[in-house]
């Protein structure tokens, strides 16, 4: 499909296409087009042999443009063979420019919506974090129940793709963040719950655990970062990762205080000191494989790594693992309620 | 117990503003802790006490720098 007013001259063989395809669209839509195309179908038939002769070497330049006088006065506008620039309401009620004048606006569409995303995407790393809540409910079971006993567990390494680790979906040992977010706002509840039922609840008090947590969760996570950049340790953790797994200490949270509603202190400190063991333990046999480096790995593909990386690197692995409990007891230790007196 | 996320900001805050006012020529060369006085190799790895001297100095530059000065108007 050509626009161009002068692509007729070139190819004459086109004009009689043209003709059929004009009347094909003319049968399709727009009223307007059949009128002005009579004189143009009646200058034709003197046209046809030239057409069918073009060999001859004879270009039929002058003939059309003898015909269009006559459908310009009918038609004002140019030739109705071009099918554009015409009348707007005629020019969008083609069914062809339509289809383009669509395609373009979607086009455009697309393009918007493309840079926007760009633009939050230093800011906010949403395809990145796409990747932490891709879960599923086989996932989080295994999970969670790995969180409250990790001993038996043989195989901590990670499997990766291209440019990363498989999907939490299916690699049982990948972090994910749907735990660590579900866990902290159902630690906001249950610290609510708890308070309620010793008649120390004020609405303030629900934004004010929420916060605290917060707090001390950017906080350690800040602690981490500038701990590994000081020390120079290179290692495949992102910041979200150390979300990730600063997050998994909640469960433990929440296990601890709602056991410390039926057992009091007793069963507070039991629940808490076994969620630490076994919290400790998945910590360091998952970030082991990721901080320590694997001790099969030839050493000629680093020649600048020293051995006090490895002290380093296990004094990280330990402070990580450690401030986990400490946090867990500073975190709940003010929900629990003291033994009832018995009366 | 109450430490909320505006105590850290505060926090944050505060050592920041510590950061930044520590004097080089005056308190830091004079306790040894200047950043230009470490010499080391290139393929070594660097010391603590040269990483965090870098931390300091490139907070410092970061606090100093045009960008934050156009957020203050």
């Amino acid at each position: 499909m050509n626009f161009n007013a002068t692509s007729g001259a070139r190819h004459p063989a086109q004009k009689g296409s043209r003709k059929k395809r004009v009347s094909d669209t003319a049968a399709m839509s727009a009223p307007a087009y059949p009128p002005p195309y009579n004189p143009y179908a009646s200058a034709v038939p003197g046209n046809m042999p030239p057409n069918m002769n073009m060999y001859d070497g004879r270009y039929v330049l002058p003939p059309p443009y003898t015909a269009s006088p006559d459908y310009s006065r009918i038609h004002p506008s140019f030739p109705p063979a071009d099918q554009g620039f015409s009348i707007p309401s005629q020019f969008l009620n083609e069914p062809l420019v339509a289809n383009v004048a669509m395609q373009y606006g979607q086009a455009l569409v697309g393009s918007g919506k493309q840079l926007v995303g760009q633009e939050l995407e230093k800011y906010v790393p949403f395809s990145r974090i796409k990747y932490y809540f891709a879960v599923d409910t086989r996932y989080v079971t295994k999970k969670l129940g790995l969180l409250f006993f990790p001993f038996t567990h043989s195989d901590w390494s990670l499997r990766y793709e291209q440019d990363g680790p498989v999907q939490p979906r299916y690699e049982i040992n990948a972090p994910d963040l749907y735990i660590p977010t579900m866990a902290y706002v159902t630690y906001v509840l249950v610290a609510g719950l708890v308070l309620g039922m010793q008649d120390r609840f004020t609405p303030e008090v629900l934004s004010i655990q929420a916060s605290t947590a917060l707090a001390w969760t950017v906080f350690e996570i800040i602690v981490e970062l500038i701990t590994m950049y000081i020390t120079n340790i290179q290692t495949n953790l992102k910041t979200l990762d150390l979300i990730a797994y600063g997050g998994y200490k909640y469960v433990g949270i929440i296990f601890a205080v709602l056991l410390s509603i039926l057992f009091h202190k007793t069963g507070y400190f039991i629940g808490l000191i076994y969620c630490s063991m076994s919290l400790i333990f998945f910590l360091v046999r998952t970030l082991k494989v990721q901080i320590l480096p694997i001790g099969t790995s030839p050493s000629h593909h680093d020649p600048y790594m020293h051995n006090s990386g490895n002290k380093r690197r296990m004094y990280l692995l330990l402070f990580v693992a450690g401030i986990q409990p400490f946090l867990m007891w500073w975190l709940s230790f003010h929900l629990i309620s003291p033994p009832v007196p018995k009366s | 117990m109450a430490f909320t996320l505006w105590n850290l900001l505060e926090a944050t805050l505060l050592c920041l503003n510590a950061v930044c006012i520590l004097h080089e020529e005056r308190f830091l060369v004079k306790m040894g802790w200047g950043a230009n006085q470490n010499i080391q190799g290139f393929g070594e790895q660097p010391s603590v006490r040269s990483q965090v001297f870098n931390l300091v100095r490139s907070i410092r530059t970061v606090m100093r720098s045009k960008y934050l000065s156009i957020l203050c108007y």
